[in-house]
């Protein structure tokens, strides 16, 4: 059989793929704290090719060749998205630039030095308790009071605070009259006092070991030492009154998906003119 | 079927819902005492495609798998309870708040609902008594003299009074002569999330919630920052500006969602015609 046929097969597969992922990005041009994915495309492994069959003596290499594609990866690029103003107490954004000591990061949040090292921009997130008591992460800062008095997700998954527990308000407290202070302090406007439940905010050092869950919200797969609470070097900020919007780029979604489609509807046409050289095969080399 | 496809219909549906919340603030944008509405999005699900071993290249940037995500929903839909500009109007009956409170209504079926509406009338019980009701006949319940909570009765021949603190009082022909028909009764909202708008302008507690989760009584006065204002009406909180350009942004983001469904119905043409 021909061999790029396959090749051509693998490659619809693969610009499939990255239409999905697309697809995906505009669906969340509007969700707050969303990460833009783009699909990450590697080639399968190169083998050798070997002229053989016309004796020892004659073989002879003739060279490497990439049988196909896959789409291996997908990246979220954990870049800062714009806030917009909502006027919610409820509502929190964090502004980051993490400085790590000898490095500058670039456009895109990542430092490569001398030796070819890839390093990314260490990024700061809410942290929450899921239902099933397990940390997840996000950028998402639209909360709300549940009736127990907890600060909750859309989802209802717990925000957690600086003591590791969940975040629980005195029950006949509302949210207007709560206000972000200093050191990520709730402060009860009423009465001026403290309420003593500070949000717990975690800086990832690689947030490309973070795996998106849905519902706003990333599990950190990676082992060692890659996370701890933010402490007072850490350049950012915390918003209340404000959302973080999607980074996701409208314009360049628009010509993604443009290209991933034609980039599919280029493999077809390779698979059909592959058909058609099998038809000339099947139906014209043997005629007599 | 493919997954941009289905991708695109979900989040067309979660968009199309944010569109009929734009559509109601802006058709409440002259409705007296209305709140509006806000939602959020949240993204859907992701499942996680496995890989083998294999898959970790030096070069591999994120733990193994690839992430496919489902799209985005609509999420955490609740009023926006901020204070509405004050008209006014001259009629005795209607009455505005400024500050943080509702006034309490009784619901025929004989339940508590909320509201910011003060567009009162004098209107009747079932024997025919003249009371204190909304304009859909619904009676506000007020902190009767005798301690009780029930509808304000303005005895004949006399007007309503209420003071910025809420106490209401009943004022004779005279203009001189008073008598004191109660205290409004005014509750708080602590959880803009468990009150659920219904029909007339309305607010009740979320099903299967005690009232006092959500609500709390309160008193006007200077600390509170709540005052009433009769002869005004609080006009919609909805912002035609801020509610236009969140308009256009769903909708482009609505249409992109489309363009990406034709795209995939095209994929899936091209996949049909590989055989010529």
């Amino acid at each position: 059989m021909l061999r790029g046929l396959y090749t051509a097969a693998a490659g619809m597969v693969t610009q499939q793929r990255r239409h999905d992922t697309v697809t995906n990005n505009i669906s969340n041009l509007n969700t707050p704290g969303f990460k833009q994915v783009n699909a990450i495309a590697r080639s399968f492994p190169e083998m050798l090719i070997e002229l053989t069959g016309l004796g020892e003596e004659h073989n002879k290499r003739l060279g490497a060749v990439n049988t196909g594609v896959f789409a291996e990866e997908s990246l979220s690029i954990h870049l800062q998205g714009d806030l917009s103003a909502t006027d919610r107490a409820s509502d929190f954004a964090i502004i980051s630039d993490i400085d790590v000591p000898g490095m500058t990061f670039d456009a895109s949040g990542k430092y490569v030095d001398a030796n070819g090292q890839v390093t990314f921009q260490p990024q700061i997130f809410f942290t929450l308790q899921d239902r099933n008591g397990e940390t997840r992460y996000t950028r998402d800062g639209k909360f709300t009071l549940n009736n127990e008095g907890f600060l909750v997700t859309g989802d209802g998954s717990f925000v957690l605070g600086a003591d590791n527990n969940p975040i629980q308000f005195d029950p006949n407290i509302a949210i207007d009259q709560l206000i972000l202070g200093a050191n990520h302090q709730f402060i009860d406007s009423v009465t001026g006092l403290e309420t003593g439940e500070q949000l717990l905010l975690t800086r990832i050092e690689n947030p490309n070991q973070l795996v998106r869950e849905g519902n706003s919200k990333f599990q950190l797969v990676g082992e060692g030492n890659v996370t701890r609470p933010v402490n007072a070097q850490d350049r950012f900020e915390v918003r209340q009154g404000y959302v973080e919007r999607s980074n996701v780029d409208p314009s360049q979604s628009m010509i993604d998906i443009m290209a991933a489609l034609r980039a599919y509807e280029a493999n077809q046409k390779v698979v059909q003119y592959y058909d058609r050289s099998l038809e000339k095969a099947v139906n014209e080399v043997g005629r007599v | 079927m493919n997954s941009s496809m289905i991708n695109a219909m979900v989040s067309m549906n979660g968009m199309q819902r944010k569109l009929d919340v734009l559509a109601d603030n802006i058709a409440n944008v002259n409705t007296v005492g209305y709140k509006r509405k806000e939602a959020s999005f949240e993204d859907l699900l992701t499942n996680m495609k496995q890989q083998e071993q294999a898959f970790d290249q030096p070069t591999r940037l994120t733990p193994l798998g690839f992430n496919q995500g489902w799209g985005s929903r609509l999420t955490l839909v609740q009023p926006d309870l901020s204070q509405g500009p004050i008209q006014p109007t001259d009629n005795v009956y209607d009455i505005a708040i400024q500050g943080d409170a509702l006034f309490q209504i009784q619901t025929p079926a004989g339940n508590r609902a909320y509201t910011r509406s003060g567009s009162f009338k004098m209107g009747m019980d079932a024997a025919g008594v003249p009371m204190l009701t909304t304009a859909e006949g619904y009676p506000v319940i007020a902190q009767l003299p005798n301690g009780e909570e029930g509808p304000v009765r303005v005895p004949d021949g006399y007007t309503l009074r209420v003071s910025a603190n809420g106490q209401i009082e009943g004022v004779a022909g005279d203009g001189v002569t008073a008598v004191p028909l109660g205290r409004m009764s005014l509750v708080q909202v602590m959880k803009p999330g468990v009150l659920t708008p219904v029909a007339d302008n309305l607010f009740v507690v979320a099903d299967g919630l005690e009232p006092e989760a959500a609500v709390r009584a309160v008193v006007p006065n200077d600390t509170n920052r709540i005052s009433l204002m009769q002869g005004y009406l609080e006009q919609s909180n909805v912002n035609l500006t801020d509610e236009t350009t969140e308009l256009m942004i769903v909708q482009r983001a609505y249409q992109m969602s489309a363009r990406a469904l034709t795209s995939s119905d095209t994929m899936m043409g091209l996949a049909n015609n590989l055989r010529g």
